[in-house]
C-alpha cells in the first residue's frame, strides 16, 4: 500500500509539473510562420508514425544534406508511408528549423 | 554479464568509435541516438502468494545506445547495445547492403522482421511503459507461470535478411522481408523454448542445434487519404530449438495499423506452434494423448487505440490477452486452456520534449487462482523514458 502511495504521489508531481510547462514534442504552432505551418503539417504527421518528434527536433543536425540523406532512410523504413511527395515539405520544415530561433533554443535548453 | 563480457563489448565500441568516428572523415553520416526508461511496477503483493515475485517488481531500467553508420550511399552498419533487466545484451550489429530500395541485405545480428510491434520495441517509441502480451518480456504479472509472452520483444538473433520496398505512386507502399537467424533455444527435453538461452551473451551468441530457422514477412501500407495510413501484414517464421533438432517451433501472425491523424488503432495477433518432448510423463501435467499430444499452441492479440489530447498528453486504451492450448509441465498452476485477460487504461505525458511520464494501471482476469485464491489482480505501471 506504502508503494502505492509514493507512486501515486511522485506520478501526481511529476504530472503536475508537465501541466504547467505546457510542452508537447512537436512544436508550438504560433512559433512556426505561416509559410511554414503546411510543411511542418506533413512533418509532424510523416515524422511520429514510428518515433516521437522529439528525436528529430533535439538532434541538432542543421546539415540539409544530412537531412536528405536521413529522410531517405526513414522513407524506407517498413510501414514508413513516407512518400515522393512527402519528401520536399519535410526537408524545406528541417532546413528552416534548422536556422530557426526554435533550433537555437531548443540547443540551448539542452533538449534531451 | 561477466567481466570478460563487458570488455569485449567495450573493446567493439571503442574500435568502432575510433574506426568511424569524425577525423578525416565527415560527421555527415553517423549518428548516435540513443534511449533510457525506468520502470516501477507497483503490484500489491499478497503474503500468501508468489504473485509479486512473478514480475519485475521494483525499478528496472533499459537502457540503449545506437550508433548508424552510412559507409556509402548503398552501405550501412549499425551497433545498438542495450541494458535491460538481464544485463547488457547486444540488440543490433548488422551491416546493410542496400542494391536499391527493393533489395537489401542484412547481414549480422538484428531482430528479424516479424509484426508490427517489434518496429516500435524500444521504450522510447511505445507510449506504454509495458509491452502487449503477446510480445512481453517481462512486465506481465505471473510471467513464470506463462514463460513469458508469444514471442517476446526484442528477439535479436544472428543470420540473413533480404528485404525491400516498392512503392506504387504516392498511394501504396509493399515491404517483403525473408530471412535465416540461428532461432530459439532450449535445453535437451525442456518443454518451452528458453528464452534466456536464447538470448543470452554467456552462451557466446551461437547456435545449439545446426539447424537455421526460417521465416518472412509481407507488408502493405496504403495512403487512404490526407493523413490516414493503413498497413496491414504477415509474418511467420519456423525451425528447430532443441540442440537434436527433433522439436519444432512455428510462430505466425498478423497485424493491422490505421492512423488518422494522430490517432492510431493498432491490432496484432501472434501463434506459436511448438512441439516438445512427451518421452518422460512425469514431467507432464496431462496424460499424452495417443494422437496430437506432442505439442501445445499459444496466442496473443492486442487491441490498442492511442489518442493525443492535447498539450502533451496522449490516453491509450489497450485490451490484450494470451490463450495456451495444450499438455504443460507438471506443478504448473495453468490447465490445457490457459488464458489470461488485460485491459489497459494509460497516459502519456510529456515533461520536457523527449521525456514522457507513462502511467497505466492494469486489470489482469486469469482463469486460475494462485496461491491466495485470486483470478483478478491489478498493477500500476510507473515509468519516465528519453529519447536522445
Amino acid at each position: 500500500m506504502r508503494s502505492w502511495v509514493v507512486a501515486l504521489l511522485a506520478c501526481t508531481a511529476l504530472g503536475a509539473c508537465a501541466s504547467t510547462m505546457e510542452l508537447s514534442e512537436g512544436m508550438d504552432l504560433s512559433a512556426v510562420p505561416p509559410e511554414q505551418q503546411a510543411d511542418y503539417a506533413v512533418f509532424a504527421q510523416r515524422c511520429s508514425k514510428c518515433h516521437s518528434l522529439a528525436r528529430p527536433l533535439n538532434s541538432g543536425i542543421t546539415d540539409d544534406a544530412y537531412w536528405r540523406m536521413y529522410v531517405e532512410k526513414m522513407k524506407r523504413q517498413p510501414g514508413s508511408g513516407i512518400t515522393e511527395n512527402d519528401r520536399p515539405p519535410i526537408l524545406r520544415f528541417l532546413h528552416w528549423y534548422a536556422g530557426s530561433k526554435a533550433h537555437t533554443d531548443t540547443k540551448t535548453d539542452g533538449g534531451t | 554479464m561477466t567481466r570478460a563480457h563487458v570488455v569485449f563489448v567495450a573493446t567493439i565500441l571503442v574500435a568502432l568509435l575510433g574506426a568511424l568516428w569524425p577525423g578525416s572523415a565527415r560527421a555527415l553520416d553517423r549518428t548516435f541516438a540513443g534511449s533510457v526508461q525506468l520502470d516501477e511496477n507497483v503490484a500489491p503483493m499478497e503474503p500468501t502468494t508468489n504473485a509479486g515475485t512473478q514480475t519485475f517488481y521494483g525499478f528496472t531500467a533499459e537502457l540503449s545506445g545506437k550508433i548508424a553508420v552510412d559507409l556509402s550511399e548503398h552501405v550501412s552498419a549499425n551497433v545498438k547495445i542495450c541494458y535491460g533487466c538481464h544485463g547488457f545484451e547486444t540488440d543490433m550489429a548488422y551491416f546493410d547492403l542496400r542494391v536499391n530500395d527493393e533489395l537489401n541485405f542484412r547481414v549480422g545480428r538484428f531482430s528479424p522482421s516479424f509484426g508490427a510491434f517489434n518496429l516500435r520495441h524500444d521504450p522510447a517509441n511505445h507510449k506504454l511503459a509495458d509491452k502487449p502480451l503477446p510480445y512481453d518480456m517481462g512486465r506481465m504479472l505471473r510471467m513464470r507461470d506463462w514463460n513469458l509472452g508469444v514471442l517476446p520483444s526484442p528477439f535479436p538473433d544472428n543470420g540473413v535478411e533480404v528485404d525491400g520496398a516498392h512503392w506504387f505512386g504516392d498511394t501504396a507502399q509493399l515491404e517483403y522481408a525473408a530471412y535465416a537467424v540461428s532461432g530459439f533455444k532450449a535445453s535437451q527435453g525442456e518443454l518451452d523454448l528458453d528464452f534466456v538461452q536464447s538470448h543470452s551473451g554467456s552462451l557466446y551468441y551461437v547456435d545449439n542445434n545446426n539447424l537455421p530457422t526460417g521465416g518472412g514477412r509481407v507488408a502493405m501500407t496504403l495512403r487512404l487519404g490526407p493523413g490516414v495510413d493503413l498497413t496491414y501484414g504477415a509474418s511467420g517464421m519456423y525451425g528447430t530449438y532443441d540442440p537434436q533438432n527433433k522439436f519444432t517451433y512455428g510462430i505466425f501472425g498478423g497485424d493491422v495499423w490505421l492512423r488518422v491523424g494522430r490517432t492510431n488503432v493498432r491490432a496484432e495477433w501472434l501463434m506459436r506452434r511448438q512441439t516438445f518432448d512427451t518421452s518422460n510423463q512425469s514431467a507432464l501435467k496431462y496424460t499424452v494423448s495417443p494422437t496430437g499430444g506432442d505439442f501445445f499452441v499459444k496466442h496473443g492479440a492486442y487491441v490498442e487505440v492511442e489518442q493525443p489530447l492535447g498539450g502533451g498528453v496522449d490516453g491509450i486504451l489497450r485490451a490484450d490477452g494470451l490463450l495456451r492450448l495444450g499438455n504443460i509441465a507438471a506443478g504448473s498452476p495453468l490447465s490445457n486452456q490457459a488464458t489470461v485477460l488485460r485491459y489497459t487504461i494509460g497516459t502519456s505525458i510529456v515533461i520536457a520534449r523527449g521525456v514522457r511520464l507513462k502511467l497505466s494501471p492494469e486489470l489482469y482476469q486469469f482463469n486460475y487462482t494462485d496461491a491466495a485464491g485470486r483470478n483478478l489482480e491489478v498493477c500500476l505501471q510507473t515509468a519516465v523514458a528519453g529519447a536522445f
